[in-house]
């Protein structure tokens, strides 16, 4: 075998690899995870409290990634407010502002909010690992969810998280003529009941495009990530 | 055939160039590397400040904005004064460092861990402010921590880091368009290599200004009075490894601990000889756990929340050794309820390194109530629970019969007994807690929890 067909090889299985990938990506937009009592409408989601979104994005550039950070605090905002916005249209759940949950509440109230986002956070990798696994019901956050005093309407919390990557344009010129990952935001939202902590839905959309413009695209990409959401019908 | 020839040798020896001239000057560094003078301050004078400097420095002024913000700031003003005072005195005296402005800071981290922001903001976590024994120690964590700052390590890195991945993008597009024959070949095979000599550099480079840190922050120690052996007894702590979590990768960012036990130990030398009034004083545990014992009593919550029992029964304990008031026997008492089937200590086979990678896998797959449940189906384990629940009982007794008995040890009691099956007993204790504490911030979710006990023993 002489080189020149080595290297062949070595590209058609990194184009298989790639092909892959894109199936396997393509697939993760339209992953969503429903609770089984969601799905028997045991319990319907008609009221929620939107926890503040983390979201961050880094620059790639060709001298390597750079930190984003007041870009990625703005976007945590608009993904928030989005996510509100295509849950009252597109779904006819209310939001309910996060009263007593507000950074300007006492030390406790706020270490209440940074603790129970953490223990999302621990469980996350836990869910990312079997997500079908939420339509088992296998996942909860205990009745710990109690301890941040929410508004008595609210039936469900919403956690989200989320990374992205934005190119410079000497990376984009340099993936067009070598390949490599483009722009895109990943989203990991999960829904958790305010009474006993149960998950009640994990989905995690993804859009390609740069993350901190591609607003029509996020909108696109969130409303296909709760499009097995039930409609909550209007009383 | 020629030109084309030469133009593959060309684009090779290329190729080979860019290599060696990255890894080159890191290696002869390596090599270099002798040992750090006693010149304090570690200053790096002839830094100069560029435009990619000043977007690392706005980054880290927004982390702290973010940490503030996001509630992970531990807003306890004598413990953060404690941290400043500590962290002022290691500062020589007059010290004006450009765009360095010192902060000091508890963070609410049950994980033992310290770093620094370029801008000088020092941040201790609460888990390793709980797991240290004296004042000393803390001043060798924020000696270690001061070094990166006042040598400018987060900038230097990335101006480094800039250097290698931009090498490593230029050779990736070389090996993308590389001929064919036997050059293409040693071509393609030389640029898949790059970028892993590129980033075995990275973590090298890593290494080597985590090395400084530790034998300069010696010499800042030994010039504001603190025993410099208590540097070497922090490393011998966090070697503990309680949790079985000091996992060695292949790559890693800072020398293993025992290489720095190692270097720190012979660097001391003669260094530890000199004692003086004011070392043995820092050295004191009483007077150190004075001073942190509400960030150890903060520290046990949020260990126990992030299902840390182990490093909560065994920091618990010291409290308790320490000061065994009501609060403090509560805390212990709530570490052994958490501990349930776990061991208290894991083994040393547990705690090799193969067994602490498989046990991460393995906590991946599961979440805490089904390596509990698994855990209850062991002999072992049914044991362990048992002896935990006693223990927890105990301790949540004798913290109600203490002076100025804590209400939370009814609540605690309450949980315990539920979880028994004793449903009646749990009942009392959470009403006796609801009774004694009618404004407590977990009111909801103890009411709900007697609802449900009293529906079940209807």
């Amino acid at each position: 075998m002489n080189a020149r067909s080595i290297v062949l090889k070595m590209q058609i299985t990194i184009f298989a690899l790639v092909v892959l990938f894109t199936v396997s990506g393509s697939h993760q937009v339209h992953a969503q995870f429903l609770h089984p009592k969601i799905k028997s409408k045991e319990t319907t989601i008609r009221r929620v409290i939107v926890l503040p979104a983390k979201v961050n994005v880094v620059r790639d550039s060709m001298k390597g990634p750079e930190g984003m950070a007041a870009e990625s605090d703005e976007l945590s905002v608009r993904v928030e407010a989005m996510i509100a916005e295509v849950l009252s249209k597109k779904k006819n759940v209310t939001t309910v502002p996060t009263t007593g949950t507000s950074a300007e509440g006492g030390a406790q109230q706020k270490y209440d909010v940074a603790d129970f986002q953490t223990k999302f956070d621990e469980l996350l990798p836990k869910i990312v690992k079997k997500r079908s696994d939420v339509k088992k019901g296998r996942f909860s956050m205990g009745d710990e969810v109690l301890n941040l005093n929410l508004d008595k309407g609210a039936d469900a919390v919403v956690f989200i998280r989320g990374e992205g990557k934005k190119l410079t344009s000497g990376k984009t010129a340099f993936r067009l003529f070598v390949g490599g990952m483009p722009a895109y935001l990943r989203l990991q939202i999960g829904i958790v009941d305010a009474r006993n902590g149960e998950v009640l839905l994990y989905t995690d959309p993804i859009l390609v495009g740069d993350p901190t413009t591609a607003v029509d695209r996020l909108r696109k990409a969130l409303e296909k990530g709760f499009k097995k959401l039930p409609e909550v019908k209007a009383q | 055939m020629f030109p084309h020839r030469l133009t593959n040798l060309i684009v090779a020896a290329l190729s080979f160039c860019i290599v060696f001239t990255s890894v080159g000057p890191v290696a002869l560094a390596q090599k270099k590397t002798a040992p750090v003078e006693v010149t304090p301050p570690p200053v790096r004078e002839e830094f100069k400040f560029g435009e990619v400097d000043l977007e690392v420095l706005q980054q880290a002024d927004l982390l702290d904005l973010r940490f503030e913000r996001d509630g992970l700031v531990l807003a306890d003003e004598s413990a953060n004064a404690f941290l400043r005072r500590v962290g002022q005195s290691l500062i020589p005296r007059g010290l004006e460092l450009e765009r360095v402005s010192w902060k000091f800071r508890v963070l609410r981290d049950p994980q033992p861990n310290a770093f620094a922001l370029p801008n000088g903001s020092i941040y201790v976590t609460t888990g390793l402010m709980t797991l240290i024994d004296n004042e000393s120690q803390l001043a060798a964590i924020i000696a270690h921590e001061l070094t990166h700052v006042m040598r400018r390590h987060t900038y230097v890195h990335n101006r480094s880091n800039r250097k290698k991945f931009l090498t490593m993008n230029v050779m990736a597009a070389i090996g993308a368009y590389a001929p064919g024959g036997v050059v293409g070949a040693v071509i393609t095979v030389v640029t898949t290599v790059a970028p892993f000599i590129m980033i075995a550099t990275i973590y090298g480079y890593s290494r080597d200004l985590e090395r400084e840190a530790d034998l300069k922050g010696i010499d800042m120690m030994i010039s504001a009075e603190y025993a410099p052996e208590e540097m070497v007894n922090v490393m011998k702590l966090l070697n503990q490894d309680i949790e079985g979590e000091n996992i060695r990768l292949f790559y890693n960012d800072h020398p293993s601990l025992e290489e720095r036990i190692k270097y720190l130990s012979g660097y001391l030398g003669g260094r530890a000889d000199r004692v003086t009034h004011q070392m043995e004083l820092n050295r004191e545990r009483a007077a150190y756990f004075r001073n942190v014992e509400s960030v150890m009593r903060h520290n046990l919550q949020l260990a126990i929340n992030a299902g840390r029992a182990r490093s909560a029964v065994y920091l618990a304990q010291r409290l308790v050794d320490f000061h065994d008031d009501s609060e403090n026997l509560f805390w212990l008492a709530e570490s052994y309820r958490t501990l349930g089937p776990r061991a208290p200590q894991l083994t040393e086979k547990e705690l090799t390194n193969s067994a602490k990678k498989d046990a991460a896998k393995k906590s991946l797959k599961r979440t805490a109530e089904e390596e509990e449940r698994e855990l209850l189906a062991t002999p072992a384990g049914k044991d362990n629970w048992q002896k935990h629940q006693e223990m927890a009982e105990q301790l949540y007794r004798r913290a109600l019969s203490a002076e100025n008995p804590v209400p939370v040890a009814h609540r605690g009691l309450g949980m315990l007994y539920e979880k028994l099956g004793r449903g009646t007993e749990a009942v009392a204790e959470y009403e006796k807690y609801l009774e004694l504490a009618p404004s407590a911030s977990d009111r909801q979710r103890i009411q709900r929890r007697m609802e449900a006990l009293k529906e079940k023993l209807k």
